[in-house]
Order: C-alpha cells, then sequence, then structure tokens
C-alpha cells in the first residue's frame, strides 16, 4: 500500500506539511494518526516529537507494509519540517517505507542512515533509462517503431534523461520523417528542453499553444479556474483533449478535476510567456486571484495577487484569511505574507496591522508589536482635530473584514495585555486586560476570554486568589460561549489549584469533575488536558490520604498517554507521585521522581507556585539530609528576613520547615526562634490572602515549634486552630506528614473531647494504620447505595427505560445517577464504567472473586 | 524588502555556466540576465545578483530545469567588468 504526497512550497509551515502527511497515510491506514490530527489542531501544540510519537504508535500497530512516498521534496526548506523528518525516520516502524523523491539531496542525517544500511539511494545514474529501457519505452509505450540505431542516438543525445525522451516521443507521434528528425536533434547544440518543447508546442494548433501559455502560471488546474484565467470557454475540454494527448499534464484526482503541468514542462511554458507576453502575466495572476477568492482558496488568492505585484488585493485577502490561518496555527505562513506586503499598504488598513501585531507576539517577539498597534489605533481615534498620520498622507482607511473592525478596540488591548506581560508589567497587564474587557463587543467572547486568563494569571501570581479565580471562571465562561471546549480544561487546573490552595478540596474536585464531563461530552479523541485533570484529582486524594485511588489516578492519566496532557504535565505527573511516594515512606523513590520533574519543567504561562526545587528540599529534610537541604536554600538566596510575597510563599514555609528540622538534630537554639519568627509572619501573609489550605500547613508547623519551645498549651491552641480548619475538607496527610511529634499533640487534643473521630483517624493515619476507612471503594466521592444500584443494571444488558421499571424510578432520575457515577467514576460512557467498576471491584456480588 | 538585507555585503555579478546552449528566451525567467552562447557548447548566465539569497535561487531554477551546472564564478562585488562593460 502506497500513501503519495506531492509536496509545495506552502507545505513549508509546518502545521500544514504533517496535516497533509498524516492525510496521506489515512488513504492507505485508516484510523491512524487520529490523536495526532487532534494535537496538531490544539490551540497550543505540543512538541512536534510528541505528535510524532502518538502518530508513530498507531503505524506501528498496522500490519500491512506501507510506503510513503514524498514527492518534490526539495521544496522543503524549513528547519523544523526538517527536523520533524528526521525524528520520524529515527523510528521509524519496519513495516513503514519511506520514499522521498528529491532533486536536492535533503537535509537529513544521510551519513549515518547509510552507514546503518538504512539508507537505499536511487541516484542519477540509476534513474536515467539505458539504451535497452529507452527501446522498451519508445518502442512499446508510445508506440513508435524505431530502430536500434535511432533508439541509441536519442538515448545519447539525452543522456537518458526521462522527461526529455518523453518529450522526444511526443514530438515524434505521429511523424512520418522520424530518422531526419533524430538525426537533426543529435546535431544540436541546443539545450535539450529547448529544441523538444519548441518542436512539441510548434506541432499545437495556436489555440492550444495560447492555452498552455496563459495557464502556465496556475500551480493546480481545472476547467472553470482556466475559463476564468483564459476568459474563454472550453477549459475542461482543453484539459481532457492535453490528458489524451500527454501532454505533461498529471491528474491530481480520479475525477479528471484537478490537473498540473510536469514542472519542467510548466518552468518552459512560463519562460516562454515572461518572453513572448510579459505584459499579460499580471493580468493572468490577477484574473487566477479572482478566482480562488470567489472559490473561498485564499492562500492560493494570496499568492497569485502577489505575483501580480498587487499589494492591495493580498492585503484585503490577507485580512480576511487571518482568523483561519491562525485558527489552523499556519502562522508560519500569514507572517511571510504580511512581511511582503509594502508598508504604506499595511498602514491605512488598521485590522491588518492589529493582525501583524498579534502575529508578532505568538511567534514571541516584541519588536514591531507596539508600532503595528499604533497604526492601527489612530484610525480610531474620535474625531477631534488633533489626528495625526492618517491625515497628513491624506490616505484613506481601509478594511476588508468589517466584523473585526467593530473588535478592533478591544483586540488592540488585548494584545496591549499580552505585550506587558511579556515584559513582566502585572499592572499594565491588568490595566489593558481589563480595558479590553470592557471594550469587547457582546458577542466577543474570545477576546474577553483570553483578557479574563490575563488577569486570572497575574492576580494569582500575585497571591490574590479571589481575583485570580474569577479571572479564570470568566475565561471559561467565555471559552464555553466561544465553543472551545478543549482550553477550558487548562484553565480548570488553574481553578483547582487555586481552590485548593484556599482550602476548598471539595470545590477543587467539583472544578475537575466538571470539566472532565464537559470534555467526555464532546466525543471524539481524548482532549488534551484530560491527563492533566487526573493528577489534579490525585493530588487531592493522597491529601485525603486515600493513596491508593491517589495511585490509580495517576495510572490512570499516565495510561491516556502524553498527547492527553498539557506541556506540564509530565513535571506535575512526577510531583503527584513523588509525593504519593513520599506519603508511603518510599523517600528515595520521591527523590528519582522529583530529580525528573525538575530535569521536565515548563512554564507555560503557570505563576511557578511550588518550585520543585522546594519540594525536593521538603524530602532531603524528612530524610535527615539537612546538608542539601541547606544548599538548596541558600542557593536560592533564601532568608528568615525576607519580605513575603505569595510567590515564594511555599519555599519560605520550607525554610521554617528546615530550620525546626536543624532545632530537631543540633538542638540550635537559635533556629528554633528563627522559625518560630518567620512562621509568624507567614501565618499573618497567608491569613490576609485568604490561603487556608497554607494556613492549616503553618499552624501545624506553628504547634510544632511551640511544643519544642515546651509551651504545650500554646502549641494546642495552634493544632486546635488547624483542625477545625481542615475537618470539614478531609485534610489527612498536612497532619499525617510530620509523623510521631504531631501524633502526642494530636493524643492530647483527643483527650480534651472535640472531633473525637477526625482525631482519631488522624492518629490512625500517623501510625500507618488506617484501614482506608470510608474510602475502600477507592473513589474521591464514594459511590451512593442507589448510584450501586444503578451501576449494577448498567453492567447488564438493560436500557435506560428498563432500568428506571426495574428501580421503579423516572427515567430522569436514572439519568441524573449515570452522570454522577461517570464522574465520579471519571469515565464517559457506558461500558467505560462498567470496566472501570471491576477494576475497582465496586460490585462484589457480579464478581466474587473476592476473598 | 529592505535595504538592510543581510546578505548584502555578498552582491555582486555572477557568471554560471551550464551545458548546453540555452534559448535568449529564458532571459526574463532568469530575471533580466544575459544569455551568451560559448563556442564548447555552454551557456553563460550573467549579471547582478542582489544577495546569496537570490544566488541560490538563481541555482535551484538550473536545477529545476535539469541544466548541467558546471561553474559558478564571482566576478566583482559591485559593477561587472564583463567585456560588455568596457565603456564605463
Amino acid at each position: 500500500m502506497a500513501a503519495w504526497l506531492s509536496l509545495d512550497r506552502g507545505d513549508n509551515d509546518p502545521a500544514a506539511f504533517w496535516v497533509y502527511l498524516i492525510a496521506a497515510l489515512r488513504t492507505v491506514a485508516s484510523g491512524v494518526g487520529e490523536n495526532a490530527l487532534a494535537l496538531l489542531d490544539a490551540p497550543r501544540p505540543p512538541p512536534i516529537e510528541t505528535v510524532l510519537t502518538t502518530l508513530l504508535n498507531d503505524l506501528g500497530a498496522v500490519a500491512a507494509e506501507i510506503v510513503l512516498v514524498l514527492d518534490d521534496y526539495h521544496v522543503i526548506d524549513a528547519r523544523e519540517v526538517q527536523d520533524g523528518m528526521a525524528f520520524l525516520l529515527d523510528h521509524l516502524p519496519p513495516r513503514l517505507h519511506v520514499v522521498i523523491a528529491s532533486r536536492a539531496d535533503p537535509a537529513l542525517p544521510l551519513a549515518r542512515m547509510r552507514a546503518r544500511g538504512e539508507l537505499a539511494e536511487i541516484r542519477a545514474a540509476e534513474l536515467r533509462f539505458t539504451a535497452d529501457e529507452a527501446a522498451a519505452y519508445l518502442n512499446e509505450m508510445m508506440g513508435l517503431r524505431l530502430t536500434a540505431r535511432d533508439v541509441a542516438a536519442l538515448e545519447g543525445r539525452t543522456e537518458g534523461w526521462i522527461a526529455a525522451l518523453q518529450l522526444a516521443a511526443l514530438s515524434m507521434q505521429g511523424r512520418d520523417d522520424v530518422t531526419s528528425f533524430i538525426a537533426g536533434f543529435a546535431g544540436d547544440d541546443r539545450y535539450v528542453v529547448d529544441y523538444l518543447a519548441e518542436e512539441v508546442l510548434a506541432r499545437q494548433p495556436d489555440r492550444v499553444q495560447a492555452f498552455l501559455l496563459q495557464t502556465s502560471i496556475l500551480s493546480r488546474l481545472s476547467g472553470p479556474l482556466c475559463d476564468a484565467v483564459t476568459g474563454q470557454g472550453g477549459g475542461k475540454a482543453m484539459l481532457e483533449a492535453l490528458d489524451r494527448g500527454n501532454l505533461f499534464l498529471v491528474s491530481l484526482d480520479d475525477r479528471r478535476r484537478w490537473y498540473r503541468y510536469h514542472h519542467l514542462f510548466a518552468d518552459v511554458l512560463q519562460a516562454r510567456l515572461l518572453d513572448e507576453q510579459p505584459g499579460q502575466v499580471q493580468g493572468l495572476h490577477r484574473r487566477a486571484s479572482e478566482w480562488h477568492e470567489r472559490n473561498g482558496e485564499l492562500s492560493e488568492a494570496i499568492r497569485h495577487a502577489l505575483a501580480a505585484g498587487d499589494f492591495e488585493r493580498a492585503a484585503g485577502l490577507v485580512e480576511l484569511a487571518t482568523l483561519a490561518m491562525r485558527r489552523t496555527r499556519q502562522e508560519a505562513r500569514l507572517r511571510g505574507w504580511l512581511e511582503v506586503l509594502p508598508d504604506e499598504v499595511v498602514l491605512v488598513r488598521p485590522v491588518l496591522s492589529a493582525q501583524f501585531a498579534g502575529v508578532l507576539l505568538i511567534s514571541g517577539g516584541l519588536e514591531g508589536v507596539e508600532d503595528r498597534l499604533r497604526d492601527a489605533e489612530r484610525w480610531l481615534e474620535p474625531a477631534t482635530g488633533h489626528r495625526e498620520g492618517p491625515q497628513e498622507t491624506s490616505a484613506e482607511m481601509v478594511v476588508a473584514d468589517e466584523e473585526e473592525y467593530r473588535r478592533l478596540p478591544a483586540t488592540i488591548e488585548l494584545y496591549r495585555a499580552g505585550q506587558a506581560l511579556a515584559r513582566d508589567d502585572a499592572l499594565g497587564t491588568i490595566r489593558h486586560a481589563q480595558r479590553a474587557i470592557d471594550l469587547a463587543l457582546e458577542d466577543d467572547h474570545l477576546c474577553r476570554a483570553s483578557a479574563a486568563a490575563l488577569l486570572g494569571l497575574v492576580y494569582w501570581g500575585s497571591g490574590d486568589l479571589e481575583a485570580g479565580h474569577r479571572g479564570y471562571s470568566a475565561c471559561v465562561e467565555g471559552l464555553r460561549r466561544a465553543g472551545f471546549v478543549a482550553d477550558i480544561l487548562g484553565c480548570s487546573i488553574a481553578l483547582a489549584d487555586i481552590r485548593s490552595t484556599q482550602g476548598r478540596l471539595g470545590e477543587a474536585v467539583r472544578t475537575i469533575e466538571q470539566a472532565l464531563q464537559l470534555a467526555g461530552e464532546q466525543g471524539g479523541p481524548v482532549l488534551r488536558g484530560t491527563a492533566d485533570m487526573y493528577v489534579g484529582m490525585s493530588e487531592i486524594a493522597r491529601e485525603r490520604n486515600d493513596l491508593h485511588a491517589a495511585t490509580q489516578l495517576l495510572q490512570r492519566s499516565q495510561e491516556l498517554g502524553e498527547h492527553t496532557g498539557l506541556p506540564q504535565n509530565p513535571y506535575r505527573w512526577r510531583v503527584a507521585m513523588a509525593r504519593v511516594r513520599e506519603a508511603e515512606g518510599d523517600l528515595s523513590g520521591a527523590l528519582d521522581l522529583l530529580n525528573e520533574a525538575k530535569r521536565l519543567y515548563v512554564s507555560d504561562f503557570f505563576p511557578n507556585v511550588r518550585p520543585v526545587p522546594a519540594v525536593r528540599a521538603r524530602v532531603w529534610i524528612a530524610q535527615g539530609s539537612l546538608g542539601e537541604a541547606l544548599g538548596w536554600a541558600r542557593e536560592q538566596g533564601l532568608s528568615v528576613d525576607d519580605d513575603l510575597s505569595y510567590l515564594r510563599e511555599f519555599e519560605h514555609i520550607t525554610l521554617a520547615r528546615l530550620l525546626l528540622a536543624r532545632y530537631q538534630g543540633e538542638r540550635a537554639e537559635p533556629s528554633l526562634q528563627e522559625a518560630a519568627r518567620l512562621l509568624e509572619r507567614l501565618l499573618l501573609a497567608a491569613e490576609a490572602g485568604g490561603r487556608t489550605g497554607r494556613v492549616i500547613e503553618i499552624l501545624v508547623l506553628r504547634a510544632l515549634a511551640h511544643q519544642a519551645l515546651g509551651d504545650n498549651p500554646a502549641a494546642l491552641g495552634f493544632l486546635d486552630r488547624a483542625v477545625t480548619l481542615a475537618e470539614p475538607e478531609g485534610y489527612v496527610r498536612v497532619f499525617a506528614d510530620e509523623g510521631p511529634p504531631v501524633a502526642s499533640m494530636l493524643r492530647a487534643a483527643a483527650k480534651q473531647g472535640t472531633r473525637r473521630d477526625y482525631l482519631r483517624r488522624l492518629l490512625a493515619a500517623v501510625s500507618g494504620t488506617e484501614d482506608n476507612g470510608p474510602r475502600e471503594q477507592g473513589l474521591i466521592e464514594p459511590l451512593s447505595e442507589r448510584e450501586l444500584d444503578v451501576l449494577r443494571l448498567l453492567g447488564s444488558e438493560l436500557d435506560g427505560p428498563a432500568i428506571a421499571r426495574e428501580l421503579m424510578v423516572s427515567l430522569n432520575t436514572v439519568r441524573t445517577h449515570t452522570k454522577n457515577i461517570y464522574a465520579k467514576l471519571a469515565v464517559t460512557n457506558r461500558r467505560a464504567a462498567v470496566r472501570r467498576a471491576a477494576e475497582l471491584n465496586l460490585l462484589p456480588r457480579t464478581h466474587s472473586s473476592r476473598p | 524588502m529592505s535595504a538592510i538585507s543581510p546578505g548584502r555585503q555578498h552582491a555582486g555579478w555572477y557568471e554560471i555556466r551550464v551545458r548546453g546552449h540555452l534559448d535568449a528566451r529564458w532571459a526574463a525567467w532568469f530575471d533580466g540576465l544575459t544569455l551568451t552562447h560559448g563556442s564548447d557548447g555552454t551557456t553563460i548566465i550573467e549579471g547582478p545578483v542582489a544577495d546569496q539569497a537570490a544566488l541560490h535561487g538563481l541555482l535551484q531554477k538550473i536545477r529545476d530545469l535539469g541544466l548541467p551546472l558546471i561553474s559558478v564564478n564571482h566576478i566583482a562585488p559591485d559593477h561587472p567588468e564583463a567585456p560588455a562593460a568596457g565603456a564605463r
């Protein structure tokens, strides 16, 4: 089975290249690359290696031999595409073979592949026809009856070059004087192609010659397109006639609708057109551009407008194409167009100027962004007499996309906010994002969502968690209205993290469940970000000391595959797993995972509120490796007298832990005093910021500090405050992780009589004897009895109405139960629910294997 | 696109020799460079080339036509010393 991909210049855009390549593969192996395509379509695609890994996994599972042909590979000069190809070839499954046809040696590690014997090269010498092959081609395929001498003469003159032999054969068809033609050809010094093309063209009627020249500017030809370009009818019939006559036409589909000229022949025709009718070229390109625009093919329309030198037209088309190009991640191509447009053409187009700024921002630069935004803004200022640029030049404003023009005031502010963020200017980001929201039109959900996310990010990083949460919530709402579900998952990570920090674990769980449910409703491949959701759930299960569920959720996340995770997931997953290991007492396992996490950390627009090195320092402290932990504190420049900020809060709490541990080890009194002082300040700051999750931890540490100071009443006072805040949300590990020192205080508190059950659970957790009590289902939110009934029937053959009858409830009630079951089991359909129930042994009556 | 192009310092007059006599009608295709036929069955394509990118574009056109390339010579940094320009 062969998958064929003919490349052209536009395929230098990595997004386009890989989408086409996968589409070609899918013509012979349907179903492969579905996840890869979904990833490429994502707003923030992962590194290409991740995309290709999922594709290679799919291909590895295909039983048949597949040949992938990449034709005209020499047009590919983009480094990113070449690197991706090198990766693909390095990991090629044994049954996939890649054939690269190229006029230049491709920029791939050829020497290495040659040395490994993985490369078969067919070079010019092998491609050349031998005399025998030339004879077979000319006489058998082309139906000429040539003598051996004639064949030898042709083979010698063309040096066996197949394209030239094909041209020669065409020139000779229907000739009586073949031998004298060959003699004339062989005795001539002219470039083979010139001589033969002349012969071939000269034998065509004028009408055909004119058609060939005029349509030579097209990279693809169809009847209607040719009619538009030539200004005459009969294009379809003409193409069919050329195809029958074997006139260098290559059919591009099975239905004989689209063709292209053989590249060499197209070059000959274009050269002639330029030489004979230079005045016509512009008009031909313009008509081609107009036709493509009418048929919704903006990329081709832009290419021809630029070739016609009609920048006005090209600029208008680029303006209209921008949204679609950005949605399909073809920013590289978009930028290429924008950069060839003359400044004076862009200047009078406010929408295009702003789009230019947006493309610059996305490709990571700040240079030129502000200038372009000012260019755009000048056309928006009210006519108050102090308009500058536009009036000086007396130029008229040009707008192609009226809709975008109406949205422009908000768009400009949004880009300014993005610009301020890139400059680490928090106040500027807030000011511009807020203005963008104020100015956004009723239906401009995406602008509002983007601006709200920027607000969320900046407020979160500054420690104003409520404002941060408001920002991300507004973003989710906007994304939902705009139909961008995949991005909602990313926001949900932020929302859940914020709620956890606020000590609202139950709400954090609900946030994640809602996101998962929404993602499940989408159908299609698993949305990117789903793996992150399970990691978030796992962290909460761990805090609640359901280590079994925490581990299972992490396994689940891993099973979904790397492609279902956002850029930060690889590091988050390892931190979460490390903390489970730590809770299980496997400290060296935890350290290994944290070292990996440190290596895999990427910032990806989230504030780094729990730096991996600090998490690792905590494990060192637990291990008694205080030297390493002190080294960390020195490296980070931490001191007890630092000004406190939310961004460093986790590190400062870690420092306090280190000081406490030093006191325990060395009885260093000053350490203890310093720890107590730092904790006192930290507590005030965390309380002021409403960060209850952190408050609980600091209170526990203050209790330990006062215990060490010998002030037991004060210690118990702090512990009681911590317990009061922690109980409603089911915190366990924040106490249990402190081991025996906290146990004695818990026992003393239990004697005082309140919250006995909770304190007993905490004590059990400290001594590691807790039997997972009410959570033996291995779920964060256990299923109710009724839900278990429904779940049991979901495993049967009964349909929804039958289940409702069986349980004597309404169908709606069954649906509600089913929805809750899916959410709690973190699945999206009935089969998965039943499978999950079996895994978790939730229905022992139907699975009697349990002892 | 602008006057400050990075390859500018490599601009100059180039002379490219290929095998076979190429019709003069290709001059426009090669952006106005002059084509002259050598007595040894070669064609010399010569003229000003804006920068390295333009030179490589030119070489690609030659490659795409299947013309066997014999030599590429950088004749002068800015102005031609070709015989035809002797008037200067």
